[in-house]
């Protein structure tokens, strides 16, 4: 069968209008949602950096071009349920794969398209980790990520890699597709887990499902003249399900922006929205702070937000006044902050848990930040001394949240304890690895959702993290990775380094990495100081502060780990009582021109901001856990 | 456009985005010696895209380390474009 073409003569994006009937994700596969989307007009459309339409994708041909590809993908010796592993790019070669595993009984796998400036081996090492981890049979990247892929396939036993135009040689096969059914893996969703330690998300049809009916009808209401907008890659769960999949299963039309040029050029986001008329768009608090970052006054006059009916924010802490800015400099575009939709999700349970109800905009807590460290208690508090901590909204229906203490105790109101759901959305469990399943997932389905929180009337609010993990420029970052480029570095050990965040310039985080070593000629360490932030900047994309200190002061715990919070609270002590005479790195690199880059101007700039504490939601205070 | 063209107009563009703190060559690490970040790493990058009106693909980031790697690949993309 011949190829259709992508483009069309003049592409016009696919219409908002489509003449099939609204369905809400009442599907029971992905196969099924998109057997449905093709007998109506709309579809996806990919836009380039410079802002033009490159490609058109109406979900009726995605359908019959993955039909095709299914049929080919089925002449390779692989069994159903085999990992399909496809770097996935914003492009729509990754739907055409996604949707060709739908067809065949196979498992996608989407394998992160970023790397770092002169991070090589750093993501040739995650892609083949990720690669090893899903058992994949199969690979597939566009000719420009090939070479990586490649690289990180290399002696692995895999019955194909290649380009799409390499997969357009495979035979199709003349044979009845089986479609992946209810109850077989959808997908496999690796999360922004530890870069050392990848987990692999298994989700099944009906869980995708449930999911998406209950935000497609719950969540953002779906309505027949929406439309939606959207930059977020898809190996992230909110850019995979939420601004993928939960169009297909709508029939809507979405416009994509490549994730990269949205963080190049983030004007063009709201340039869609506005040529679009688009209704729907998600994004991480990192986004719309972007946006109010680089957004001249000249250029609101430009935009048109009127028809912006829900701004739906999750994946990372939401920091109110970040949110507050964007809608006052937005307001005379016709920005309505009641279009604020503060979201609550993990890739464990599909996407989303909460949704805050429609039209309410952002509602925030104050409490009172030292009944939150010592007794964990949300004691509601004034504006001013209090933290402030955002509603996001009550379960999804069929979903429970409950509080739990460290000794399985349901607790209170107002009480704050572990997070955990239960739910049809919920995963099965992380691929081939019973252990931490077991740890996240109880016999019962209660999920730890590794995020501590309290409940009022019914919503739930998220005012840290008992994992570790913390989040930079949009980034999860997990301090066991810093701590192991530290440690490979031949002047430490195992045991030298304990890695944190804390408050930085304007209140926002930054990484910190304290390690003791013995070194006291200044050159060494400035030489150490300045590999390390490399190596850091190459493998995980973020600049780290990096504090040098004297063997033997790391605080550890009875059992002999390092506590990282130990050393946290240390770190601030030091910064806070020693003041300027402290040196981030040490004196002599300061001194250094080639160091005087951004490392010092964290440091200055960190020092301006030590903690406020009030009203600093995920500040000094808030970082207390029940552990 | 020659290599010693676009080298001195990307040194020029590093010396701003640096506020002019250190000298910076062709062998000048951009992560190593500039410490730039992720946000700045875009910035640089829509600068150079700007002024030369190519589209720089993500995939070569990985390789590039030095002035000299980015001044390259920018000229084979002033080439081919």
């Amino acid at each position: 069968m011949n190829r259709i073409p992508d483009v069309t003569f003049a592409p016009l994006p696919t219409p908002t209008e489509n003449s099939l009937p609204l369905r809400r994700a009442d599907f029971s596969t992905l196969a099924e949602a998109l057997d449905y989307a093709a007998e109506g007009e709309t579809g996806a459309n990919f836009y380039s950096g410079s802002g033009k339409l490159a490609t058109v994708l109406p979900y009726r041909t995605l359908r019959i071009q993955s039909l095709v590809l299914a049929r080919r993908l089925l002449s390779l010796p692989i069994e159903r349920g085999a990992r399909i592993a496809v770097v996935a790019e914003t492009n729509p070669d990754f739907l055409r794969f996604f949707f060709a595993c739908q067809y065949a009984g196979l498992v996608p796998v989407a394998l992160p398209a970023s790397a770092n400036l002169g991070g090589h081996e750093a993501y040739v090492a995650q892609l083949r980790g990720l690669l090893k981890g899903c058992g994949a049979s199969v690979a597939m990247a566009s000719s420009q990520f090939l070479r990586f892929l490649q690289e990180a396939a290399k002696d692995l036993d895999l019955a194909f890699l290649g380009t799409p135009a390499d997969f357009e040689e495979l035979s199709e096969q003349d044979v009845e597709l089986e479609y992946s059914r209810p109850t077989e893996t959808a997908y496999l969703q690796y999360t922004s887990g530890s870069t050392g330690f990848p987990r692999g998300v298994v989700i099944t049809q009906q869980s995708v499902l449930a999911n998406l009916f209950a935000v497609v009808n719950h969540g953002v209401d779906m309505r027949p003249d929406d439309r939606c907008v959207s930059w977020l890659p898809f190996y992230h769960d909110m850019g995979l399900v939420g601004c993928m999949l939960a169009l297909v299963a709508s029939q809507r039309s979405i416009d994509y922006l490549d994730t990269r040029d949205f963080a190049m050029r983030p004007r063009r986001w709201l340039e869609l929205m506005t040529t679009t008329r688009a209704t729907i768009a998600f994004s991480p608090p990192f986004g719309y702070d972007l946006c109010s970052r680089r957004i001249r006054p000249d250029d609101v006059a430009q935009y048109d937000l009127s028809a912006w009916r829900v701004a739906g924010i999750g994946a990372e802490p939401i920091r109110a006044e970040l949110l507050d800015r964007f809608a006052r400099l937005l307001a005379p575009a016709g920005f309505d902050p009641r279009a604020f939709v503060p979201c609550y999700g993990m890739a464990e349970s599909s996407l989303a848990i909460s949704f805050s109800p429609l039209r309410q905009g952002v509602v925030v807590d104050w409490i009172d930040p030292d009944e939150l460290a010592e007794n964990m208690r949300a004691k509601p508090s004034d504006h001013k001394s209090g933290s402030g901590f955002v509603h996001c909204g009550a379960a999804l229906p069929g979903h429970e949240i409950a509080i739990y203490d460290n000794q399985a105790n349901v607790l209170p109101d107002l009480h704050v304890g572990r997070i955990k759901v239960r739910g049809p959305s919920v995963m099965s469990g992380y691929f081939g690895l019973p252990e931490q399943t077991q740890m996240a997932l109880s016999p019962d389905g209660w999920l730890d959702t590794g995020d501590i929180g309290y409940l009022v009337e019914g919503s739930i609010v998220v005012t840290g993290r008992h994992k570790d993990m913390f989040i930079i420029n949009g980034r999860n970052i997990w301090p066991q990775d810093i701590e192991r480029i530290a440690e490979r570095q031949p002047e430490l050990r195992s045991l030298d380094a304990s890695a944190f965040c804390a408050p930085g310039p304007n209140s926002e985080d930054v990484a910190v990495v304290v390690v003791q070593c013995t070194l006291n000629d200044s050159a060494q360490r400035r030489q150490l100081t300045k590999r390390l932030h490399r190596e850091i900047h190459e493998e995980l994309g973020i600049s780290c502060v990096i504090e040098l200190v004297p063997r033997h002061t790391l605080p550890r715990t009875s059992s002999g780990k390092l506590s990282r919070s130990a050393t946290r609270v240390d770190y601030l002590r030091r910064r806070e009582q020693d003041g300027s005479s402290l040196s981030m790195i040490d004196s002599t690199d300061l001194s250094d021109a080639a160091l005087s880059g951004s490392l010092v101007v964290d440091w200055k700039l960190a020092k301006q901001a030590v903690p406020t504490g009030s009203g600093t939601p995920f500040g000094l205070r808030a970082a207390a856990s029940p552990d | 456009m020659k290599y010693e063209s676009i080298l001195s107009q990307l040194c020029e563009e590093l010396l701003i985005l640096t506020k002019g703190r250190t000298t910076v060559g062709e062998n000048t690490e951009l992560v190593g010696d500039l410490a730039l970040d992720s946000l700045q790493v875009m910035d640089l990058l829509l600068l150079m895209e700007d002024r030369f009106d190519i589209s720089i693909p993500v995939s070569i980031l990985p390789d590039v380390k030095t002035v000299r790697d980015l001044a390259i690949q920018v000229e084979k993309l002033v080439s081919n474009s």
